[in-house]
């Protein structure tokens, strides 16, 4: 059996859910704990893919930053994939997301990075899919850690990249 | 007028002996309100009396004070137990690890002088001729540091790539253990701004984090017991000599070949 360990970051601006989307895929609970002093907080999560492959995800959750470059870099340094994750109620969050995206792509070209907007327990779906479009958001997964919608598949999505 | 002369006289005649007492009583008054009026009469009259007051109650202060202050505090102390431990536990413990780790320097300093001292002629010809062991061969052994784990983890990302440890912890997940490693290097690391300096070591209460940089990974070793310069050394030898005979790329890329070589060449625990 193949074994692999991957390393995946979440980033984002403060508030946005990194951490609840992390405990609920990790844990399948919904958290709004704060992580400690440290600004990071690391779980794993081991799946088995359809080929036999085992993967080992090891999640880095970030403290929020509005601006990835104010973070602790050393922190994102060898990450495989980055979950970038923003509030969908929020406009803040997103505003300049495509600035950011450009500075991951920039600065960890190999990477996987997907992009989340989180909380779409608050707002109604089609609301959220027009502001979005609207504000020029591209967008891979609208997730809710609340309810769990769509958590599940975003993590096997970013597996089946890490293996492929 | 000749009577009015006369009532006179008499009121004179049977007030003389008050006339005289009022006047003495008038004197008397006119001191006291002198006395009291001018400090330094007043003092030296007061003074004695306070002084003997103050005397008596010092005297007097520890049997009367000294049984209820000492019960007050008693009560204190019991009702409020963990408050008091919470407050002397870090001085009292403070004191007693600097003693004892200071003391145990001192012990394996003069053991290690003494280790040295057994290889001279002397005595390398007394154990010849049937001498017994030196007890610092005992105290060494005793304290002797020993490796309960070795962990290899790459250095961007903290993921684990080998991990070898003789009486394995149930308890602990080195996946999780490596990435905190990191970010606690890095954190260390970045917050005290030391250039090209790299966090060497951790210590936790009886273990110590020894911590071996190399270009694309780094060895962690835990290491229980005396951590003296000496085992520094020795470790710092041991993970070069590991690093250079042992790790190449295609080993820091198969975590199983590289786990097997790691548990052979630190099969013995002592340092």
């Amino acid at each position: 059996m193949i074994k692999l360990s991957k390393k995946i970051a979440l980033v984002g601006s403060f508030g946005v859910g990194k951490t609840s989307l992390f405990r609920r895929f990790i844990d399948n609970e919904f958290s709004t704990d704060y992580k400690s002093t440290l600004g990071v907080q690391i779980q794993k999560k081991v799946i088995t893919m359809d080929n036999g492959t085992e993967l080992t995800m090891i999640l880095w959750d970030t403290e929020g930053h509005e601006n990835i470059s104010e973070g602790r870099s050393s922190y994102l340094l060898g990450s495989h994939a980055f979950v970038y994750v923003f509030d969908i109620t929020r406009v803040d969050t997103y505003k300049d997301i495509n600035d950011q995206l450009v500075f991951l792509k920039k600065h960890y070209p190999k990477a996987i990075i997907k992009v989340v907007g989180n909380k779409l327990d608050a707002v109604s779906k089609k609301k959220v899919v027009e502001t979005l479009q609207e504000n020029k958001v591209n967008y891979d997964y609208l997730t809710s850690a609340k309810t769990g919608e769509y958590v599940e598949e975003l993590f096997a999505d970013i597996a089946v990249d890490l293996t492929t | 007028m000749e009577q009015q002369n006369r009532l006179e006289l008499l009121k004179e005649i049977l007030l003389a002996e008050e006339k005289d007492i009022t006047q003495s009583l008038v004197d008397k008054v006119d001191k006291l309100a002198h006395t009291l009026n001018e400090p330094t009469e007043l003092a030296q009259k007061v003074d004695p009396l306070v002084d003997t007051k103050i005397n008596n109650l010092v005297k007097e202060m520890p049997k009367t004070l000294s049984p209820v202050i000492t019960e007050a505090l008693k009560t204190e102390i019991k009702n409020s137990q963990d408050a008091v431990v919470e407050a002397l536990f870090p001085i009292i413990g403070k004191m007693i690890k600097k003693y004892i780790s200071h003391e145990i320097k001192v012990l394996n300093d003069k053991v290690n002088d003494q280790l040295q001292n057994m290889f001279t002629f002397e005595n390398i010809m007394k154990r010849f001729f049937g001498r017994k062991p030196k007890g610092t061969d005992i105290i060494n052994a005793a304290t002797s540091p020993s490796l309960i784990q070795v962990m290899v983890i790459e250095k961007e990302t903290g993921l684990l790539i080998a991990n070898h440890a003789p009486d394995p912890n149930d308890g602990i997940d080195e996946d999780l253990v490596a990435g905190m490693l990191t970010a606690i290097k890095s954190f260390v690391e970045d917050a005290f701004k030391g250039g090209d300096q790299e966090l060497e070591t951790l210590a936790y209460e009886l273990y110590t984090l020894h911590i071996q940089n190399f270009y694309n990974y780094y060895i962690v070793a835990v290491v229980s017991g005396v951590y003296t310069i000496m085992t520094k050394d020795k470790l710092e030898d041991l993970l070069l000599e590991f690093a250079d005979k042992g790790v190449s790329k295609k080993e820091l890329q198969d975590n199983e070949l590289f786990t097997n070589k790691l548990k052979l060449f630190f099969s013995d625990q002592t340092i």
